[in-house]
């Protein structure tokens, strides 16, 4: 009886409110990642920064005005021009990132592009250096105090096989050959010393220590373009490096690279993990999306806790943060079918069959399990939706209005923000 | 709505000019499909498609033969060892990209027709320390240079002698996918094209992976017969979409100097 009345309670939860949009800018150009936010010029207010397909990196205020922005075509040798994809050249295919490279106390905006250029600019949008790579870059770049000697390092991973981490002035500190394209944004793993961990082309997910010696390497069946999370899974104090393959799996492995748990979906893993205590538990949950369409929240060691279907891929990372301010933490998810999806964080009650009667009528005699096991499952719940004008690329969450920044392929770039009807 | 047509009469068609053929596929390829020209070696799949090339230039198009394997000097001598007078057309050779830009200019005369002929061979003889490493940027290069022309000089026609040739240079790694975003560049580009594609006799397939007979507009098949001891070459249109045409396998002669499709439906031997 305690069951029932657990999932009538459970089945009873109701939210209210509605998204809505704030403002749109059209970028004039097609977008292919998430926009990044920070305050890059100190006025206590919040920027959006993000990339184009023709190469342009636009900073925009709070309320869609544009701060400045950066061109970074380059002009290519004619024969040449000739061996790339015209259409996609000048493209910067990752968000930027945002930090003090130079210890000057004012922030830097680092991006890479298509044509192998990492760029660095102030925060009024005045190159301080550029430095050519030997292949497209793909993944965000990196920023990290590598060697803690408050020189801050810039790592990214580069279509010509190559790790590189260059000093805050771009000079080449080394590079690490992996072997095959790197795709993948790069993370920190903090073991005794920092190790750069990122996934290649090849499947490979590589560990490679502060000065550019592998640690280790973990080989999955497919390319690996996500970036990995790094958290702590247990109270146990290791990290684990949470990561998606396009082998369809999601790995967990430890700080020693040996496999802790993995996940099977039934679509490519493109975007990073969101690893984080979604349910206010105390423990940490998994959430990330798949080219299955589904959004998956797992628990630590890997057990489903509830997955949503939308009508398309889903390739950008999860936000979880409680934009309705009612204490519980949402997940927020865009979807290649041009929807923003806001989740119940917990998922939702669901009967799947009336305990005792059905136990009786369907399986007489054998009846004793069913019921006294829980009378039902989670499964994912839907809140809010929002259909964007385009597929969602990627979204950036602002902490001051507990708005969405979502970026769209056509290029539209909304604010969304949850109202009280 | 804009780019549907409203009647049959609307659509503009290529003919093979193939005597014969043309007559019984409505005229001939509707303008802007992508064809295969599929066959075993020795079908002449390169002379026929080479053949609607010159016609079409003669009449005042501008056609681009783009060849991954078989020189252009190799194609010239086979073209006039058939009688094809050469010094009718405006043939112009690329190889060298760095020449593209003046090959461009040569086919601007607006209303006169030129026959491109894009030699890879001699482009990758010339460029040997261009980003070979990149498996894909030979099919960059031709997409490129397909574009180029098309925007600059309105080119009507493109041949890619062979797809196979392709494969070997770029080493697809999901040839689904890529062929996808290859068709549908060439469909993009509203270009009539006409894709050669080598198979092997019995093997019931028209292309390397099978992805290419389905996502083609046409399939013109061309294969050899052995009948005791003499040899056949027969043709038949497999495929044509929006065309009502007759599917029998007809005789390919040449003769006259030009191609006729002989004998459809009936065994010429007997």
């Amino acid at each position: 009886m305690g069951n029932i009345t657990f999932a009538f309670k459970k089945l009873a939860k109701k939210r209210v409110g509605r998204l809505d949009k704030r403002w749109d800018f059209d970028a004039q150009s097609a977008i292919s990642s998430a926009p990044f936010v920070a305050d890059i010029d100190g006025d206590g207010k919040k920027e959006i920064i993000f990339g184009t397909k023709k190469g342009k990196l636009f900073v925009l205020s709070s309320d869609a005005n544009i701060k400045w922005f950066y061109d970074s075509s380059e002009t290519v040798d004619e024969v040449e021009l000739m061996f790339l994809d015209v259409e996609n050249v000048s493209s910067i295919e990752a968000p930027p990132n945002v930090a003090d490279i130079n210890q000057d106390g004012r922030h830097e905006v680092v991006f890479g592009t298509e044509l192998g250029m990492v760029y660095l600019l102030d925060d009024k949008g005045k190159l301080i250096w550029k430095f050519k790579a030997g292949g497209p870059i793909r993944g965000q770049v990196l920023i990290y105090d590598l060697y803690q000697d408050n020189d801050m390092k810039v790592i990214f991973g580069c279509e010509d096989q190559k790790l590189y981490v260059l000093d805050s002035r771009g000079r080449l500190v080394w590079n690490f050959d992996a072997g095959s394209a790197i795709q993948s944004t790069p993370s920190i793993l903090q073991k005794d010393q920092p190790c750069v961990v990122f996934g290649a082309d090849d499947g490979s997910i590589f560990c490679v220590s502060k000065k550019g010696d592998m640690v280790w390497k973990f080989k999955t069946k497919g390319k690996v373009f996500a970036q990995p999370a790094i958290e702590k899974l247990f109270k146990d104090g290791r990290f684990y490096i949470i990561i998606g393959s396009n082998d369809h799996y999601l790995y967990a492995l430890d700080d020693a690279g040996e496999l802790a748990w993995e996940y099977k979906t039934n679509g490519a893993i493109l975007a990073k993990a969101c690893v984080t205590d979604i349910n206010n538990d105390g423990k940490m949950e998994v959430v990330f999306g798949s080219c299955d369409n589904n959004i998956y929240a797992l628990n630590a060691s890997g057990d489903k806790l509830w997955s949503y279907e939308t009508d398309f891929w889903i390739v950008s990372e999860p936000i979880v943060e409680d934009i309705d301010g009612d204490g519980k933490k949402e997940v927020i998810i865009g979807s290649y079918d041009h929807n923003i999806y806001v989740l119940d964080s917990e998922g939702s009650y669901v009967l799947d069959y009336v305990p005792g009667l059905s136990g009786v009528v369907q399986q007489a005699g054998h009846y004793s399990d069913i019921i006294t096991q829980e009378p039902g499952k989670v499964a994912g719940k839907k809140i809010w939706q929002f259909k964007t004008d385009g597929v969602v690329v990627g979204c950036a969450y602002v902490p001051e209005g507990k708005s969405i920044i979502v970026n769209t392929k056509p290029g539209l770039v909304n604010e969304i923000v949850h109202k009280e009807e | 709505m804009a780019g549907v047509i409203s009647s049959k009469s609307e659509i503009k068609r290529i003919p093979l000019y193939i005597e014969g053929l043309d007559e019984n596929m409505q005229g001939g390829v509707p303008e802007g499909h992508i064809t295969l020209i599929s066959g075993s070696a020795g079908t002449m799949k390169s002379s026929i498609t080479f053949n609607v090339l010159y016609n079409e230039s003669l009449r005042g198009k501008i056609c681009v033969y783009l060849s991954l394997e078989q020189s252009y000097n190799s194609i010239i001598k086979q073209m006039i060892n058939m009688n094809f007078d050469m010094s009718k057309v405006n043939l112009v050779i690329v190889k060298d990209l760095a020449d593209l830009r003046n090959a461009i200019a040569k086919v601007k005369t607006p209303g006169a027709g030129a026959l491109v002929m894009v030699d890879i061979g001699c482009i990758r003889k010339e460029i040997k320390d261009v980003k070979t490493a990149d498996n894909k940027s030979w099919l960059n290069v031709i997409k490129n240079v397909v574009k180029k022309i098309k925007e600059e000089a309105n080119c009507h026609l493109f041949c890619l002698d062979s797809l196979s040739a392709l494969y070997v240079l770029s080493r697809f790694e999901n040839p689904r996918i890529e062929l996808f975003y290859l068709f549908e560049f060439l469909r993009d580009l509203e270009i009539t094209s006409f894709l050669i594609s080598e198979s092997q006799p019995q093997s019931g397939r028209y292309s390397e992976f099978e992805i290419e007979e389905f996502l083609c507009d046409g399939i013109v098949y061309l294969r050899l017969t052995p009948f005791r001891r003499n040899v056949v070459r027969e043709i038949s249109v497999v495929k044509m979409r929006a065309t009502a045409c007759n599917n029998d396998i007809f005789s390919l002669e040449y003769k006259h100097d030009r191609f006729q499709a002989l004998y459809g439906g009936q065994n010429p031997l007997l």
